[in-house]
């Protein structure tokens, strides 16, 4: 199960996911706490000087504790490789 | 007249340099703390780079490296331009994210609504079974969570 988080509100989210075709939910934190409480915040990053989110991904065991974790954008690839030894 | 030697450290130097570069690309997506080493390094390869032409000029009838050492000086100085960009880059882009969920620590949970409205936490996440593509319900093994820019 992959969930993506971002700033955009939910009308920009659900372009980007019928664009995009993407078949995992993509979660609005509008007002930046859960980016926040993952220490991800780029303040001002975004277009209108928004507060955005950083690329990052976290690859979390049943028990939520990360087992692997990446900055950045990466290949599909390595979240399958990384999954496969949960 | 005897073959000058060879100097060691001009080479030694450039070699630190790279090093320092490529690991630094290497690593930071991983862990962002690895500038303070790579700077480190630059700094090592300074000194080997200072001594080794210090050691040409002092005798130069022993040590070669003249032309080396204005290349392989030059090369560094290269490499820690790149560096800098490079660094400098990352801070535009991604966070300091020091206090980010390390390897070993728990996710903070999170309540968030996607775009159908629906409700998610963390630990619905991860509690919930997931149904396969052949319809048989499992404990789900974990979740990936990616968080991005956004849609601009």
């Amino acid at each position: 199960m992959a969930v993506a988080i971002s700033a955009d509100t939910n009308d920009e989210s659900r372009e980007l996911s019928r664009k995009a075709n993407l078949t995992f939910p993509l979660l609005s934190d509008r007002k930046a706490e859960v980016i926040r409480s993952f220490d991800l915040l780029v303040p001002k990053g975004g277009e209108d000087n928004r507060d955005i989110s950083g690329i990052a991904e976290f690859l979390l065991d049943s028990s939520g504790t990360v087992r692997w974790r990446h900055f950045g954008e990466t290949r599909a690839e390595r979240f399958v490789d990384e999954a496969k030894k949960l | 007249m005897a073959a000058k030697l060879w100097n060691w450290r001009l080479w030694a130097g450039l070699g630190l340099s790279v090093g320092a570069l490529a690991g630094y690309v290497f690593v930071v997506n991983e862990t962002r703390a690895v500038f303070w080493p790579a700077l480190l390094l630059f700094v090592a390869a300074a000194v080997l780079l200072v001594s080794g032409v210090q050691r040409r000029s002092r005798e130069p009838e022993l040590y070669r490296g003249k032309i080396a050492g204005r290349v392989l000086t030059t090369l560094s100085v290269v490499m820690l331009g790149l560096f800098g960009f490079v660094a400098y880059q990352v801070s535009r882009v991604f966070p300091d994210a020091k206090n980010a969920p390390q390897i070993g620590q728990r996710a903070p949970e999170f309540s968030l609504v996607d775009t159908n409205g629906k409700n998610f936490t963390l630990t619905q996440l991860l509690s919930n079974p997931i149904t396969n593509s052949s319809g048989v319900a499992r404990a789900t093994k974990g979740v990936l969570v990616v968080f991005y820019r956004g849609y601009w």
